[in-house]
């Protein structure tokens, strides 16, 4: 079992009569984590509030052991932040903007000098470490941020939309980095972004939230399991399939020769058999749909809202219970 | 290793194998050998030998011995070749021990003074650094100008820039020329972006993701400016003092007269810059720029002045300066070295205006530092 390196209880933030987080309860463990939500949700007043930065209206809470009330020092001398927006001093060149932020973490100058350097060549920027950093393209700044937030060595890093501005090759590089520092370093992750696929190719977990509530927490892995369907592409009678699965109280969303149907257990599978054959139809092809993320975040934004709270409740519900979008209407679309 | 030394022993082996052994002739038809070859290459015809130039292009290029299996190497484009990855990413930790609260605030602090003669440091710009020079240099005009009196016996120069409460006095807080040009600018220069440039650029964010607590980086801000003011006046002051005690060669009891006075116009020096420190500080923190601050600073020491001067003339009401900071720190000055008061009104309502400007500005530095976000502006 992997250490919980954050835990709160009851976490609550109002500003004025608006709600930032409410009642947020978290268990996330050591290794990488994505955090996800949409702009409004309560992403950086979450992050403000691990970081010990903000009076907390109620509840309780720790990170890295270290109480999120009274002692924000420890938790920030042991967290590397690499904050969303510009935060370095163009006039500078990266080692000596590394170098400073180490020392305001408190590590000596020299020291800092030299993780500098090491940091710096750790991220990509061996060559360019001397250059003014308004020289800099939007990849290379963002190294530096990260190099900014790794030069003590935390324990953990939260990185807030790190792939932000980045082209392919500079966005494939950062998850890269981030990666390792999770796999070689084995440091942890906090990574919020609005981006699925680059929390689900650097983390393990995720946690969501939307309007300041917590509306899912868990291994993507686990959490994909709630959206699971059977794709099957037939042939000699689509029409037919698809009115025998309707029959059957299956559901099915369809596109030409191409439908999809709730997998609700193992059986599902005989079942869609077994109607091929009663109606004469060919299968050609029938495997799981592996849903994205994206496709996830979609599902327990419009289907489960505020009730679930964590990947179990997320699985105790029931498949059938969710509503399925109609197919569209125009022949070859994609679902 | 010893894969290494296994290698190094198999390269020995084929070596000696190579020059002990007898080379063998690797074209059926041109039998001599590489070195028979370069030899015997003029008589192969007489010897009945086909003559081909092979054996002599062997000579010449080479032995022939694997040349039918050899691949030349020639320049390819970048995109063509494999090189691997040079580049090899590896995560380095550090177990390094952090140090304390006041280690991180040195931090700040050395990152603001240092920049002004050192790089790697907050890099002030050019134009800040010769006219803190210049003003450094001016500042200690009137030491300059008692050494030269004292070189060249002028009695009357050396009356005119000695130690008195006039001189004392002037050299912190004279208008003209000091307070008019040299100390507002310097002062305008340097809290120009102290933090309003962090809120530009966003590096409040670097401070307050770390354990740099809000108070300790106004602390530390503060604390810089005033630093680097207080050498400019202050620094120069003892200058002064102390060089024209030892020009003149006074003794313990021109000290001991002239002590108290001292540390009068030290103590006026030393409001001087607490105040400018407070009001330059807090319009930097509640700007975006550099340009807003220093303007404002300037426009609120300066223009205060003027204003008031105008309406003293037309009104002959010397209360009107209370609104000058600097005629408040030049009035409380007065007190301080017991010279004649230029202003009507009490000591003692500059003093109580000069605290409630200082208070005013600590607390808008105060709220406007709490406003830096760490996460967005």
């Amino acid at each position: 079992m992997l250490e919980v390196i954050i835990e709160t209880h009851s976490l609550t933030k109002n500003y004025g009569p608006h709600v930032a987080l409410d009642s947020i309860d978290l268990k996330i463990r050591s290794g990488a984590t994505g955090l996800l939500g949409p702009n409004g949700a309560g992403k950086s007043t979450l992050i403000k509030t691990l970081l010990g930065l903000i009076q907390l209206t109620s509840g309780d809470g720790s990170v890295l052991g270290y109480n999120i009330k009274t002692e924000g020092d420890m938790i920030r001398q042991r967290i590397g932040y690499m904050p969303e927006y510009d935060c370095l001093t163009p006039e500078m060149n990266a080692v000596d903007q590394v170098k400073y932020c180490g020392e305001l973490t408190g590590m000596n100058t020299s020291s800092a000098h030299r993780r500098a350097h090491e940091v710096l060549e750790y991220v990509g920027l061996m060559e360019a470490r001397t250059r003014q950093i308004e020289t800099y393209s939007t990849g290379m700044a963002q190294a530096t941020k990260l190099a900014c937030a790794i030069v003590h060595d935390p324990q953990l890093v939260i990185c807030d939309e790190p792939t932000n501005g980045l082209d392919t090759k500079a966005r494939s590089f950062m998850l890269d980095t981030l990666f390792q520092v999770v796999k070689q370093g084995g440091r942890s992750i906090l990574m919020s972004s609005h981006m699925m696929d680059d929390v689900e190719r650097v983390c393990e977990r995720m946690l969501m939230i939307h309007k300041g509530k917590l509306i899912a927490q868990g291994k993507i892995e686990d959490l994909k399991a709630i959206d699971r369907e059977i794709e099957i592409s037939v042939w000699g009678g689509a029409d037919k399939m698809e009115t025998g699965l309707k029959d059957a109280g299956m559901k099915p969303r369809r596109s030409g020769r191409v439908m999809r149907v709730v997998r609700i257990d193992e059986t599902t599978y005989d079942r869609v058999l077994e109607i091929a054959a009663k109606e004469g139809v060919q299968i050609r092809r029938m495997e799981d749909y592996e849903p994205s993320l994206e496709d996830l975040f979609l599902v327990i934004m419009e289907r489960l809202g505020y009730t679930v709270k964590t990947s179990s409740d997320l699985l105790q519900t029931q498949p059938t219970a969710r509503a399925v979008a109609p197919a569209p209407s125009r022949p070859g679309g994609e679902f | 290793m010893d894969d290494l030394f296994d290698d190094f022993d198999d390269m020995v082996a084929k070596k000696h194998q190579t020059e002990g052994g007898v080379s063998t002739p690797t074209t059926p038809d041109s039998a001599p050998a590489a070195s028979e070859a370069t030899r015997e290459a003029e008589f192969m015809g007489e010897a009945g030998l086909a003559v081909t130039g092979q054996s002599r292009m062997e000579a010449a290029f080479g032995s022939g011995e694997g040349d039918d299996t050899a691949v030349a190497q020639v320049a390819k484009i970048a995109s063509d070749t494999s090189v691997g990855k040079i580049f090899h990413q590896v995560y380095r930790p550090w177990n390094g021990k952090l140090n304390t609260r006041w280690v991180r605030n040195w931090a700040i602090l050395r990152y603001h003074i240092y920049g002004l003669f050192s790089k790697g440091h907050k890099p002030w710009p050019v134009m800040t650094k010769l006219v803190l020079f210049g003003v450094l240099i001016t500042s200690l005009g009137d030491l300059v100008l008692l050494a030269v009196g004292a070189a060249s016996g002028t009695e009357e120069i050396s009356r005119l820039a000695g130690i008195s409460r006039g001189n004392l006095y002037g050299h912190v807080l004279s208008f003209w020329f000091r307070n008019a040009c040299t100390y507002p600018i310097v002062t305008a220069l340097i809290i120009g972006g102290i933090i309003s440039e962090d809120r530009r650029n966003g590096t409040s964010a670097l401070y307050f993701s770390r354990p740099v607590n809000r108070r300790d980086y106004a602390a530390m801000k503060y604390l810089s400016v005033a630093t680097i003011l207080g050498v400019v006046v202050l620094f120069t002051l003892f200058a002064y003092y102390v060089g024209a005690i030892l020009v003149n060669g006074e003794g313990w009891a021109y000290l001991i007269d002239t002590g108290l006075l001292f540390l009068g116009a030290f103590a006026a020096g030393t409001i001087l810059v607490i105040t400018y420190t407070s009001i330059g500080v807090a319009l930097s923190s509640i700007s975006q720029g550099k340009f807003f601050p220093a303007v404002s600073f300037l426009g609120l020491i300066l223009g205060t002045k003027m204003v008031a001067f105008l309406i003293f003339w037309l009104f002959e009401s010397s209360a009107i300066y209370l609104i000058s900071p600097y005629d408040n720190v030049a009035h409380v000055g007065q007190w301080m070295l017991g010279l004649n008061y230029t202003y009507e009104h009490p000591a003692s309502w500059s003093l109580v205006m000069l605290l409630v400007i200082n208070a005013v500005s600590l607390y808008i530095l105060s709220a406007r530092v709490s406003s830096l976000e760490v996460t967005r502006e």
